[in-house]
């Protein structure tokens, strides 16, 4: 199944898919709003990608860094080559705590590792704590959405859901009457958290310390409740020194959902005294993507979501369509990084607008990874025949005056000959599926050129001067 | 096991990364750090300011602010609840209104760093319902360049706050109290 495939079950629901749109185009126009506010925007953001570059250009020697400063504030540091050892990390430090009892907080990471379906076959209950992700853990569904993992539900459905697991009324799709029931129901949860499992936003290759943003305190609330605390961070996290945080919390929010700073910004260092804390630094195809000099870029992203708010293609094919942790046009170029066959139409689900590269606050190269992805993909044979062998014979009709000549020719007849029933076939012409063609035109320009009388030499014009 | 992961993991990152590139120097930028910026920024994301003639207000100004507010602790007055770093969970959990002092004001984001040295407990000022942070009109800064530029060290534990607890993960409709405190008021000298 591809993204096409996938997007199609989306816009069934025409009214849904337009609230979707307009609802994610309102967050990027908040996240203008923000933007134009700050004058030296535009320089934070060049400033951002400079230090993303140069840290990426010195990757081992900071994670060293990085591990020796946590180390030395009492931390203990673990290293996991890909998603199982991850997973196998998390559980050894639970089990060894002895507990059954696991708040997490937001983590894309996780997410991507699937840690909590293997934690739970490994009787362990985890709760997220984040209200967007316990919303669809209740529902058995994935994020479709890096900073608003509910996004594709209205109202009715968290209504639905709750009264289902928390025994709120039937009917009841008042946000605020939801919110307090969830934060009731977590309350619980937070206090009785033996483990909390975070991500993270940034890693000080300088202090040792992680920084874990949120609104709603649920990083804060689980970390300082439970014994033990655990953060699961990419590789791609690490900073330099405490001081860029300026430049990154400047622009992490305004970017995401166009507040001037997320609530909460936390600094974790050391254990409070008689707690335990664990970082655990996963690599799971990063330092493979580090290796892709046209793609490597993609490690500077902090995750803000900008991206997808501002596409046209993810606005109205949803976060689902892409079947990856990561959705949107950041997903599309991550993706095929770890799994070239599966994700193989993800970096086709694009206009190639370059809307992506305009919002980035990192200043990725979205668009242009994009279409390198696509150079990839055909040469590794991974784009379906019937879009292979157009793009060939295409190739041939557009590289000769001669045979696009005849080919217009052809077309503009057989437009005006053929029932528009064969013309429009969905099944030959995927484009007219809900378009119609334009009229054809008796002529194409150049014939029209080729008949009209060569123009008299040119006269210098003169200035009009009325008289 | 990780040793060995550990190992491939540094090896591979310095065997794949590209030429070294410069680590850029990132101006002041200057900026407005004006009391009246910070209360307009904070007062848009759904905190409060209250401004105070000296500290010798303060127990006043919490009365009439939070008259229903039972179990109080603060480490700058005697509230009715004493706590400290092991304070149980349980206790805890019944704080009506904490009021600790923050240290550096954000004007362009309407947050304060609040260190753990100011929070009695690392829990407390999420956990609290209502959070009152105590901050010198002096300690306003501009911008996040010049916060940290004034951070001495980032502590154990310490967080930068701006507003109270929100979310907006029903249908992108903005809701105050999510987990955390359900109000910040400012109190600013």
């Amino acid at each position: 199944m591809n993204h096409a495939i996938r997007a199609d079950k989306f816009l069934l629901d025409a009214d849904r898919t337009t609230w979707h749109d307009e609802t994610l185009w309102f967050v990027r126009e908040k996240r203008d709003r923000a933007v134009y506010a700050v004058p030296e925007f535009q320089e934070l953001r060049e400033l951002a990608s400079g230090i993303k570059n140069h840290t990426l250009s010195r990757l081992d020697l900071y994670l060293r860094e990085f591990e020796a400063a946590a180390q030395a504030n009492g931390v203990h540091v673990h290293w996991a080559a890909d998603a199982a050892e991850h997973n196998a990390i998390i559980l050894d430090i639970i089990q060894k705590e002895g507990a059954t009892r696991i708040v997490k907080s937001k983590s894309m990471l996780t997410e991507e590792c699937h840690l909590n379906p293997y934690l739970i076959k490994h009787g362990i209950e985890v709760v997220d704590t984040d209200l967007g992700e316990r919303i669809i853990q209740f529902r058995d569904e994935a994020p479709s959405h890096i900073v608003l993992p509910a996004i594709h539900l209205k109202k009715e459905d968290v209504g639905d859901t709750f009264h289902t697991h928390l025994g709120t009324n039937k009917g009841e799709n008042d946000p605020q009457r939801l919110t307090e029931a969830a934060r009731q129901h977590l309350r619980a949860k937070f206090l009785a958290g033996q483990v909390a499992i975070s991500g993270v936003n940034f890693a000080i290759a300088e202090t040792g310390a992680v920084v874990v943003c949120t609104n709603e305190g649920n990083a804060d609330l689980g970390v300082n409740l439970a014994r033990v605390h655990i953060a699961a961070m990419g590789i791609e996290k690490i900073i330099p020194r405490l001081s860029d945080l300026g430049v990154f919390t400047r622009l992490l929010a305004r970017s995401a959902t166009g507040q001037p700073v997320t609530t909460y910004t936390s600094h974790f260092t050391k254990p409070a005294a008689g707690k335990e804390m664990h970082i655990v630094i996963v690599d799971n195809g990063r330092t493979q993507q580090l290796g892709r000099p046209d793609f490597r870029a993609s490690l500077k992203c902090i995750r803000c979501g900008a991206c997808m708010n501002t596409c046209p293609v993810y606005r109205r094919s949803g976060g689902h369509s892409y079947d990856f942790t990561v959705p949107g046009p950041i997903g599309a170029i991550l993706s095929p990084n770890i799994d070239m066959k599966k994700h193989s139409s993800l970096p086709f689900a694009s206009t190639l607008c370059g809307s992506c590269t305009d919002v980035c606050p990192v200043k990725i190269d979205i668009h242009t990874q994009l279409y390198k992805w696509r150079q990839v993909l055909g040469e590794a044979n991974e784009i379906p025949a019937s879009k292979k062998w157009s793009m060939k014979f295409m190739g041939r009709v557009l590289a000769s005056t001669r045979v696009y000549g005849l080919g217009g020719q052809f077309a503009r007849k057989a437009l005006r000959l053929l029932p528009h029933g064969l013309t429009h076939a969905p099944s030959m012409n995927a484009w007219a599926v809900a378009r119609e063609l334009p009229e054809a035109p008796k002529q194409s320009f150049r014939e029209w050129y080729a008949k009209q009388p060569a123009p008299a030499a040119a006269q210098p014009a003169q200035p009009q001067i009325p008289a | 096991m990780s040793t060995t992961s550990r190992e491939r993991i540094l090896a591979a990152a310095k065997a794949n990364k590209p030429e070294e590139l410069p680590l850029p120097i990132v101006p002041d930028f200057g900026g407005e750090a004006t009391i009246e910026r910070f209360t307009t920024v904070l007062t848009g994301i759904g905190g409060t300011v209250v401004r105070m003639a000296g500290l010798d207000e303060l127990e006043e100004t919490l009365r009439q602010l939070f008259p229903e507010a039972r179990n109080t602790t603060s480490p700058l007055f005697r509230g009715t609840v004493p706590v400290n770093a092991q304070t149980p969970t349980g206790i805890l959990a019944e704080i009506d209104l904490a009021v600790l002092p923050g240290e550096i004001g954000v004007a362009e984001n309407g947050c304060v760093w609040l260190p753990e040295a100011n929070m009695l407990h690392r829990a407390l000022p999420t956990i609290t319902q209502h959070l009152a942070l105590v901050l010198d009109h002096r300690r306003v800064v501009a911008t996040m360049h010049q916060a940290y530029a004034q951070l001495p060290n980032t502590g154990g534990y310490g967080k930068f706050v701006a507003g109270p607890s929100k979310t907006a993960d029903i249908e992108q409709s903005l809701v105050i109290g999510a987990h955390g405190a359900r109000s910040l008021v400012v109190l600013v000298y």
